[in-house]
């Protein structure tokens, strides 16, 4: 009798457990920017529209490479926060639902396409970051530009992400190659690698282990630096002499979707004001022009960068980069 | 049984011919269903791996191969890879054998302490430890600051420590369940005639417990080598084979190599599954789940207890204080960098769906997998059909297959129609259920070892179908091997990250994977007090099972007495 008794009971858990989820107005997506900054969008669209967004957090080159893989059935509705090589591909191969947004009405093209393919909800850099901590205990200060980072005293105390796997570390040697030219930009970001420890597989890793004091200098994504300092982690930023690279952060409905109805919703709050002080809020730079959270007024100095070509070369520079970089073991 | 034929062909009408049929043939049909299934899910996935590594845009080639064993690099990290499983996995034995030892052996007061310190990280994730020691000694650690130390963590020896913290709980739990089957008496009256404690160990208990650690052995080789956590935050530039199919095929979806990077991690698996089971050829089985024998605390000779006592205190030691660390840490928004306590990261409740998710994944996945596990068990045990051997080998082969190469193999064969199954629950229920299967079939096949079969025949002559023997007879001997498959699969799934990391999609996050996410992004108190919350509910989890599992032991073994 006990043992039937529990096979029922199991059996119910069991369908209890297998069953279960909600009613509600809900969409799959693909979010890329940082996982707290991902829920703050969530909240956004869910306290706006009533919609429920589900996310899994995954990094810009992870999702990039998941709707390769995953194409042409995917597994998400839509894409809120990719990078520009994904955006640009989705666009050739069509990957993307294009509409034509009337909640985006007004925003400069830079930020959309004219067919409603893509669309950049927000810009971001990268900065060097600093621990104030660490600084003065070894009597250095902050460099001023990209080329103090080749000094031998760095050796082992530099961090950055890896283009492997970070979109902000593809972003980062467009950048470089942009600045010095393709012959004498790969012999910077080859000199660069003497002195950096590691590379890490997120963008943003960076501000966090510099902020802990584990490494002394970081190249890391801006976007999270405000969040971090208001944290009261001991860090200092700068953007050497020379500027930074930007990308943008794309949202786009992915192809076969069942909810374009709810996708296009989502799409058009995103262009709203609100969104954009949200963003700014944040550490971005955004379609509709707020007052930036980390840069105040003046925003940074920019290296003139092809977000097009930067895609385009992207597999090329990484084949590049894993030759240069780990074809021999250090 | 013969005489069971017999009548049943004289009384058959044609209407309870199909019936006949079946009682008849069930295990033969049970088997050919159970193959189907293995067939699906666990050689199609890992079949999919192997043509991937084979196969490129123009055809089959070995361009991806010779890639491999061309560069430096990739070679760099085969060895260290096959490195750290030998040094973690004879580390970890060893810490394992002493902990457990002194758990089954040792003073009475010692083995309740030694043994939640041992068992309670099982249910935290693996990676927990590489959090753990940047926090105490990264290059600005706690520890580094106080002692104005300069060592460098990040690399090989981090990953080592933090990786052999990380299984020690796994080797604990199997050495002791063998430890724990094992009867006493043996070594007590060696004991008696005189045999020092040494010679006892050397004779009796190592011998006997062999098959024990060659298995604990296997698994946690296989283990270690496929979980890639620990090395992906620690390893630094030091190149491991887990982390780099991770990137291979989530950051440059290059599935030809990552697919290569993979098999190149199951060959040595299968090699020494192989060694494995030609050394336990013939040797009788001592598995988990085995009857529990408490024994009495021994005086142990100062010889043994010295080093023992030693390589307890440290071992559960360093575990006791990682865990402490991450307590701490979830109380704290960044421990070490902010000093407020705070109990914000217990009231962010974004993860609890997450946490939720793993919960039904392994429940779903626990349920399954013990049910088809016995299943197995018995075909293999009972059947009398061609390939069955080969169904034992495959349904076994679980033990040898690293979590990375079934992520993989389901994301190849899963995530396109017809077969499309990616996104949602089933995926990362069923991946489980065949990646965790080895377990519960073992324990299942060493049940069905310990009855005879003329108990089942007796049942069958005396009229009962093949339905009632198995329910009023089999199910209940088996149910020991249910638990074991079910308890081992359940608390396995939770933690793991190796595969699902691949499987996880929008809607559908899992706790590990999240941790892991906060984590490495530098929100320790967030990835802690999720850990803790993960913890707690494993632990209740485990105490309502526990308790059900007691009842019901009692009742099958009551049954048991009323059958003889």
């Amino acid at each position: 009798m006990k043992g039937k008794f529990i096979a029922v009971a199991v059996a119910a858990i069991f369908s209890v457990v297998l069953a279960g989820s909600a009613m509600a107005e809900e969409i799959n997506a693909y979010m890329g920017t940082s996982p707290e900054n991902n829920v703050k969008i969530v909240n956004f669209i869910k306290q706006k529209t009533g919609i429920t967004v589900n996310q899994t957090f995954q990094s810009f080159g992870e999702i990039e490479a998941k709707v390769k893989a995953e194409a042409p059935n995917f597994n998400a509705d839509i894409i809120v926060g990719c990078g520009s090589p994904l955006a640009f591909m989705a666009q050739k191969n069509g990957w993307a639902v294009p509409y034509v947004s009337s909640g985006w009405k007004g925003v400069s093209e830079v930020f959309m396409d004219k067919e409603g393919s893509w669309y950049n909800i927000a810009n971001f850099s990268f900065v060097l970051v600093g621990n104030k901590d660490r600084l003065a205990k070894a009597g250095y200060s902050m460099p001023k530009s990209w080329k103090e980072l080749l000094d031998p005293k760095w050796k082992g105390e530099i961090i950055m992400p890896s283009p492997l796997s970070s979109g902000t570390a593809n972003m980062m040697r467009f950048a470089f190659l942009a600045l010095y030219g393709d012959d004498a930009g790969w012999k910077y970001i080859a000199d660069l690698d003497k002195n950096i420890h590691h590379y890490t597989r997120s963008g943003n890793a960076p501000t966090d282990l510099v902020g802990r004091g584990e490494f002394m200098l970081g190249l890391t994504s801006d976007e999270n630096v405000k969040k971090r300092l208001d944290d009261g982690y001991p860090l200092i930023w700068t953007v050497p002499d020379e500027g930074t690279g930007y990308d943008g952060t794309f949202a786009l409905i992915l192809k076969g979707t069942k909810k374009q109805a709810t996708a296009k919703k989502v799409i058009d709050v995103l262009g709203t004001p609100e969104f954009s002080a949200l963003m700014a809020e944040i550490g971005y730079v955004t379609p509709r022009p707020a007052p930036n959270k980390l840069y105040g007024q003046t925003l940074p100095k920019y290296i003139k960068i092809d977000l097009g070509k930067a895609a385009e070369d992207r597999p090329k520079n990484n084949d590049l980069w894993k030759q240069k970089f780990r074809t021999e073991f250090k | 049984m013969a005489t069971a034929e017999l009548s049943v062909k004289l009384q058959s009408s044609s209407g309870s011919k199909i019936k006949d049929f079946l009682n008849a043939n069930m295990v033969n049909i049970l088997a050919a269903f159970l193959f189907l299934l293995l067939a699906f899910f666990l050689l199609y996935p890992i079949a999919a791996v192997l043509i991937k590594s084979l196969r490129g845009p123009s055809g089959f080639t070995l361009q991806y191969y010779q890639n491999f064993f061309s560069k430096n690099y990739y070679y760099q990290s085969l060895i260290n890879t096959l490195l750290l499983g030998a040094i973690n996995t004879a580390v970890c034995l060893v810490i394992g054998f002493c902990l457990a030892y002194m758990t089954t052996r040792g003073p009475w007061i010692l083995r309740k302490p030694l043994k939640i310190i041992s068992l309670i990280p099982l249910i935290a994730p693996p990676y927990l430890f590489a959090l753990s020691l940047i926090i105490l000694f990264g290059r600005n650690g706690l520890v580094t600051r106080a002692l104005d130390l300069h060592w460098e963590l990040y690399g090989f020896g981090g990953v080592v420590i933090s990786q052999t913290l990380a299984f020690i709980p796994l080797a604990y739990m199997m050495i002791e369940s063998t430890l724990m089957s094992l009867n006493p008496n043996l070594e007590e009256s060696a004991y008696d005639m005189g045999a020092s404690e040494a010679t006892i160990l050397r004779t009796i208990t190592i011998p006997l417990l062999a098959p024990g650690l060659l298995k604990a052995a296997l698994l946690i080789f296989v283990m270690t080598i496929a979980e890639f956590g620990n090395a992906a935050i620690l390893g630094g530039r030091t190149p491991f084979l887990a982390p780099d199919t991770y990137t291979m095929i989530t950051g440059e979806s290059d599935f030809n190599m990552g697919s290569v990077l993979s098999v190149v991690l199951i060959a040595p698996c299968i090699l020494i599954f192989f060694i494995h089971n030609y050394l336990l050829e013939g040797k009788k089985f001592t598995t988990i789940g085995g009857k529990p024998v408490a024994s009495e605390p021994r005086k142990i000779t100062p010889l043994i207890k010295v080093p023992f006592v030693i390589i307890t205190t440290v071992a559960a030691g360093a575990i006791f204080v990682c865990f402490a660390v991450v307590f701490v840490a979830s109380f704290y928004k960044i421990l070490g960098v902010t000093h407020n306590i705070v109990l914000s990261n217990y009231l962010d409740f974004t993860s609890n769906q997450a946490i939720y998710n793993s919960i039904r994944v392994s429940f779903v996945a626990a349920v399954i997998g013990a049910v088809i596990g016995v299943l197995l068990a018995y075909v293999i045990v009972r059947g009398k059909f061609f390939g069955r051997n080969f169904i034992e080998m495959v349904s076994l082969s679980g033990f040898a297959l690293p979590g990375t190469v079934l992520g993989i193999g389901y994301l190849l064969a899963f995530s396109a129609p017809p077969l499309k199954l990616t996104g949602g629950i089933m995926i990362l229920a069923l991946n489980c259920v065949f990646r965790f299967l080895a377990v519960g079939v073992e324990a299942g096949i060493s049940k069905l070892h310990q009855i005879h079969i003329e108990i089942e025949e007796a049942s069958a002559d005396l009229g009962a179908s093949f339905l009632t023997t198995f329910y009023r007879i089999v199910l209940p001997i088996m149910f020991p091997a249910f638990i074991a498959g079910f308890l081992y699969t359940f608390m396995t799934a939770i933690v793991s990250l190796s595969a699902v990391v691949f499987l996880v999609s929008p809607g559908f996050e899992l706790a590990a994977v999240m941790i892991f996410d906060k984590a490495v992004y530098g929100e320790v108190g967030l990835a802690s007090a999720t850990t803790m919350k993960l913890v707690l509910i494993v632990v209740i989890c485990m105490m309502i099972l526990n308790y059900i599992s007691n009842k019901t032991r009692l009742g099958s073994s009551m049954k048991k007495t009323a059958a003889v």
